[in-house]
């Protein structure tokens, strides 16, 4: 258990009320990026062209965004595994899961995808992961002032949109857990006045 | 109702049993909150177990689907999401549990005679426990299922002459497989229905010699309470606190106990930077890293283990109350559970330097505690007689050494 997890527990222990809902606009700004940029390469397994309806998107926005393919289809990269692994020397990782499979999640696919840098010996480099495979696609290495700040604005979006993709039921899962809380709760407080009654015959 | 009842009770006894056992079973006023974690533990075994069900239904034990499998359930499995956390978040709250309850047993004593059965069976459901866990972590066919099941297979290859034999014997074959998986799965769904009928032998043995309490004397009649209503109340309140701390973690931090590396896909050709197991075998894996030698170290994780088995031997002392009236034996509580935690925090990090030093320090006082005991206890029980002891605890701890120099 990393730290992080610890102080998420203490977290979510004084405040489990105010959980941070997802910025749906964010979410569907992250969609476009990992379907126009990320999905080239990277399959999403386990994300369904039909998932995009439950982050706002109008029927007829992601038939554009599926193409050719079907509603009820997984988004699996656009190149061919061989292909993939005759041009990076690696199959790229599936994404459905990334934002789980990192320890830091979001946090850490960002500094990934705006760690790239241009080394002393005038090559591509990552700060976050060295001998990184994967080309800086957004060319963040030679990025401008203005140039970096939109960069890092989609780089937050697809970050967002990936945790959203690794755990899609959160939303709904944090709001039913404040009432099944504020059941437990209410009920272990009458649990308690009927202990202290029922103790008391023993007075 | 009451014909219906009187005709089962010509037939089973049916009313006997909850007199018996619920109703009029005499139970110590005195039990504090401490007392209740061992009816937590048989919740969260029927938590587990329903879950567990559920979960069979839509899972699939094969090396190909396995991982894919669990996404089902999170993702198209109406609420699967919940039956999952539910179930990953269970096996940690059990063993949350069960270590509460162990460290309760010790801190009072409750293993002494006459308990000693009461305290051996538990001993029993604590390795079926960790059998049962190992076994299920392997299911989701993750990184660290797949390492983890490799490392710990690994572990009987220290047996002498058949180490070879027994790791494929256990795997199914030379590697963590397919094979493996499905009699894992196998085995979890069966070892959970042997823990229940431990259980039954556990409070059969429990119901006999009855509870312990914390005062350390046998109490007077008088002192005894029916079980119920005021433990099943007291009971329920405390699970009521259990569920509130349980599904917050269910519902807010579900990932808390789930290693990253077990969301990607188990992968033969890759090893993991970091092979950790979960949280509640890392004291045992921590002492098992700090023997240089692998049969050592199996051996002596083994033994750490077990080794609590013997507690109503070790402790030799005649003074009853547990920790309560023995400030040495408190003192050796405290610096052991200590110990578990920094073993603990070792066994979660790769062992160099000064954390690898800080394991065979803690090893070694891990075993020390167990080994000075018997010498301790009788050294501290002339202690605690001579500076003077409650009136009523004194006289037990005096008839007690009466009657065992009786028997010499």
């Amino acid at each position: 258990m990393s730290n992080n997890k610890l102080f998420g527990l203490i977290f979510c222990l004084m405040f489990s009320a105010g959980v941070a809902h997802a910025d749906e606009a964010q979410l569907r700004r992250g969609a476009h990026v990992a379907v126009e940029v990320c999905n080239t390469c990277h399959s999403l397994k386990y994300v369904k062209y039909s998932d995009f309806l439950k982050l706002g998107f109008s029927k007829a926005e992601v038939d554009a965004m599926r193409g050719t393919k079907g509603m009820a289809d997984p988004l699996i990269s656009q190149m061919a595994p061989a292909d993939e692994l005759a041009m990076f020397s690696t199959v790229p990782p599936d994404l459905s899961l990334m934002a789980k499979a990192r320890d830091g999640g979001a946090n850490y696919i960002y500094a990934m995808i705006t760690g790239f840098y241009t080394d002393a010996k005038g090559q591509t480099a990552n700060h976050v992961f060295p001998g990184i495979k994967m080309p800086d696609v957004f060319m963040i290495a030679q990025a401008d002032a203005a140039g970096r700040q939109s960069i890092e604005q989609k780089a937050r979006d697809v970050s967002a949109f990936l945790e959203w993709a690794s755990d899609p039921q959160a939303d709904e899962r944090r709001a039913l857990g404040r009432y099944v809380i504020g059941y437990f709760v209410l009920l272990t407080v009458l649990l308690y006045f009927l202990k202290k009654k029922i103790w008391k015959r023993l007075d | 109702m009451n014909k219906l009842i009187a005709w089962v009770d010509r037939r089973f006894p049916l009313t006997p049993f909850i007199k018996h056992e619920l109703t009029d079973y005499p139970t110590p006023r005195n039990l504090s909150y401490w007392w209740g974690f061992g009816f937590l533990a048989g919740f969260v075994l029927v938590i587990q177990i329903v879950t567990g069900i559920f979960l069979a239904m839509h899972y699939k034990p094969d090396s190909n689907l396995a991982f894919d499998s669990v996404q089902h359930i999170m993702r198209e499995v109406n609420y699967g999401w919940l039956i999952r956390y539910l179930h990953s978040t269970g096996a940690s709250a059990f063993f949350a549990v069960i270590y509460t309850h162990m460290a309760r047993t010790l801190y009072y004593g409750s293993y002494r005679r006459p308990r000693e059965l009461l305290w051996w069976t538990g001993q029993g459901l604590l390795l079926l426990m960790m059998a049962t866990a190992f076994m299920g972590y392997l299911l989701p066919w993750g990184q660290m299922s797949y390492w983890g099941a490799t490392v710990i297979t690994n572990l009987f290859k220290a047996t002498p002459v058949y180490g070879e034999q027994i790791v494929t014997w256990l795997r199914g074959g030379f590697a963590v497989d397919d094979p493996t998986l499905t009699r894992f799965f196998s085995l979890h769904y069966l070892f959970p229905f042997l823990i229940f009928a431990a259980v039954v032998i556990h409070l059969v043995a429990l119901h006999t010699v009855r509870s312990s309490n914390p005062s350390g004397i046998n109490l007077a009649d008088k002192d005894n309470i029916p079980f119920h209503p005021y433990f099943t109340i007291k009971d329920l309140f405390g699970l009521g606190i259990f569920m509130i701390v349980y599904l917050l973690i269910v519902f807010f931090k579900p990932d808390l106990f789930i290693d990253a590396a077990n969301n990607i896909p188990a992968n033969p050709m890759q090893t993991p930077a970091d092979i950790v197991p979960e949280w509640y075998f890392l004291p045992f894996y921590a002492i098992l890293r700090s023997v240089p030698d692998l049969a050592g170290g199996v051996v002596a994780m083994a033994i750490s283990v077990l080794i609590f088995a013997a507690m109503p031997y070790l402790d030799r002392s005649r003074v009853t109350g547990g920790a309560r009236y023995r400030p040495i034996y408190r003192a050796m509580f405290y610096i052991f559970v200590i110990d578990i935690f920094v073993l603990g925090y070792v066994g979660a990090h790769p062992p160099a330097g000064t954390l690898k030093m800080v394991g065979e320090v803690c090893t070694a006082i891990y075993f020390l505690t167990f080994l000075l005991l018997p010498f301790v206890s009788r050294w501290e029980e002339r202690f605690v007689l001579a500076r003077g002891l409650p009136p009523a605890v004194e006289a037990m701890a005096r008839k007690e050494i009466a009657e065992a120099e009786g028997n010499v």
